[in-house]
């Protein structure tokens, strides 16, 4: 079963960094795409932890790093993700067995996506990157949380529920009662 | 939480969170922290050529043809949009138009440059470079919430893509290459805050410096300052490359923009001009790699109308 799982998530992972990478930017708003990997990690980390969340998000970021047309120093995808599928992660935790609520996914999405993009950037400015522009940091945000909410009513629900289908028994009565 | 409490069940104990849950979850945390710093200190250092390169190498190798494939699969849904847009026929029409208003404009844009260029070069010897010009798709874009201004495109080293080659459109220049892989190369955009290419104005032929300035969207500058600081840009004057030594990474001649506003350099000589590119970033689809040198050597005296 876990074998399952988690080819399942590297599945996910890889169709996300390439419907990304290739797809998404002919639908940019003002420029700005949707983080699909990132809400694929948020996702990932909702369904099944923080520890899920801090590994996919590692490998989901590592593989925007490296996946042409990425030109900047790998790691720094790798790093934002993996700190926001941990604090997703622990989302999940904090609601407990519960089914999560829509409201709390989106504000989880939106924390998400503030906290790569934040560590992305930061990085940058520390590795001394020019094409950092902190001037035009907020705005991009902005619309890149809104767009990844939008996108995220659709992915999310289809994850968690690929992924829920694959919960062995024995656990599926723990979260289940 | 409390009602997980109160049952005695095995499996409800596990999941409240015993220490050692807890213990393991920050010890995976603090490892991939650990992983993604590692692996930035390793690529950091790009003189000494990153060990971050094979894996570069691989996944391009892997995710070149899946963006590939993505593409064409979006084909179908442009299709699709074109016809509620407009009829067939109109569109053919518009095509043609399209194609010939192109072919005017960029006849237009270098026809100060070009007879210029002619005239210096009637004399040097006689005859224009040509290059050999690698079309190439492209298949894959950065985002602008990474300040990354750079695509992939569907050519590599086997199209005899390298490195540091110039990448041009219908419109102008696009951008060079920075990085090349089996059938994958990344091309950085001259709107990038890293890139800088020399620019010839067209009317005066003063030399200057054009650098991106990380904006995006079709209403996107770039800036550009004058080597010579007594020479003065005009609005509505145009830039073309001057060229790099060894045509890498720009040949002479491609278009890059038209000088929209300019401002003086308050408390030091010279003067900045924004520039509007010829090319919109966000609408381009089929590319040219300049792979070749010209039909012969600029600088040797041939006679005109033989080689290639």
């Amino acid at each position: 079963m876990p074998a399952i799982r988690i080819v399942l998530a590297a599945l996910f992972l890889m169709l996300a960094v390439t419907v990304q990478t290739s797809v998404l930017p002919h639908f940019a708003v003002a420029g700005v795409g949707c983080d699909l990997v990132m809400i694929v990690v948020v996702a990932l980390a909702l369904s099944r932890g923080a520890e899920w969340g801090a590994i996919a998000g590692f490998l989901g970021g590592l593989m925007l790093d490296v996946v042409p047309p990425a030109d900047h120093t790998a790691g720094r995808w790798a790093l934002a993700l993996a700190l926001s599928g941990y604090v997703a992660g622990l989302v999940r935790r904090e609601t407990s067995a519960a089914p999560v609520g829509p409201l709390v996914v989106a504000l989880t999405v939106v924390l998400g996506a503030a906290l790569s993009l934040t560590v992305y950037s930061a990085t940058g400015s520390l590795l001394h990157d020019p094409a950092v522009d902190w001037s035009e940091f907020g705005v991009r945000l902005g619309i890149a949380a809104g767009y990844d909410v939008v996108a995220a009513i659709v992915v999310i629900p289809l994850v968690m529920w690929v992924m829920g289908r694959v919960v062995p028994a024995r656990e599926r009565r723990r979260v289940l009662p | 939480m409390l009602k997980d409490l109160g049952t005695p069940a095995k499996g409800l104990v596990r999941s409240a969170g015993l220490p050692r849950e807890i213990r393991r979850r920050r010890t995976i945390l603090v490892l991939v922290i650990l992983a993604s710093f590692t692996l930035i200190v390793l690529d950091a250092r790009r003189s000494a050529g990153s060990p971050v390169e094979p894996l570069r190498h691989a996944a391009a190798a892997v995710f070149g043809p899946l963006e590939s494939g993505a593409s064409s699969a979006r084909q179908p849904v442009d299709n699709l949009r074109d016809r509620f847009a407009e009829v067939d026929r109109l569109k053919a029409e518009n095509e043609k138009l399209t194609a010939d208003n192109e072919k005017l404009i960029s006849d237009l844009r270098t026809t100060d440059y070009a007879r210029n260029r002619a005239a210096e070069l009637d004399r040097l010897l006689k005859v224009a470079p040509k290059y050999t010009v690698t079309p190439a798709r492209v298949i894959g874009m950065g985002s602008a919430q990474s300040f990354n201004h750079t695509v992939t495109i569907d050519a590599g080293t086997a199209d005899g893509v390298r490195a540091d080659m110039t990448v041009l459109n219908g419109d102008g220049l696009v951008g060079r290459v920075v990085r090349t892989t089996e059938a994958t190369a990344t091309v950085l955009l001259i709107g990038d805050r890293n890139s800088t290419v020399g620019g010839r104005l067209n009317s005066t032929m003063a030399l200057g410096f054009v650098s991106g300035r990380g904006e995006v969207g079709s209403s996107a500058t770039l800036d550009y300052k004058l080597v010579d600081l007594k020479a003065r840009p005009k609005v509505g004057d145009r830039i073309v490359t001057w060229g790099s030594s060894g045509n890498a990474p720009y040949v002479p001649g491609v278009p890059i923009g038209e000088v929209t506003t300019v401002t003086a350099v308050q408390g030091a000589l010279g003067s900045t001009a924004q520039v509007k590119p010829f090319v919109d970033p966000s609408r381009i689809d089929l590319v040219g790699v300049v792979t070749g040198p010209p039909a012969r050597a600029p600088r040797t005296t041939v006679p005109p109308g033989t080689g290639r």
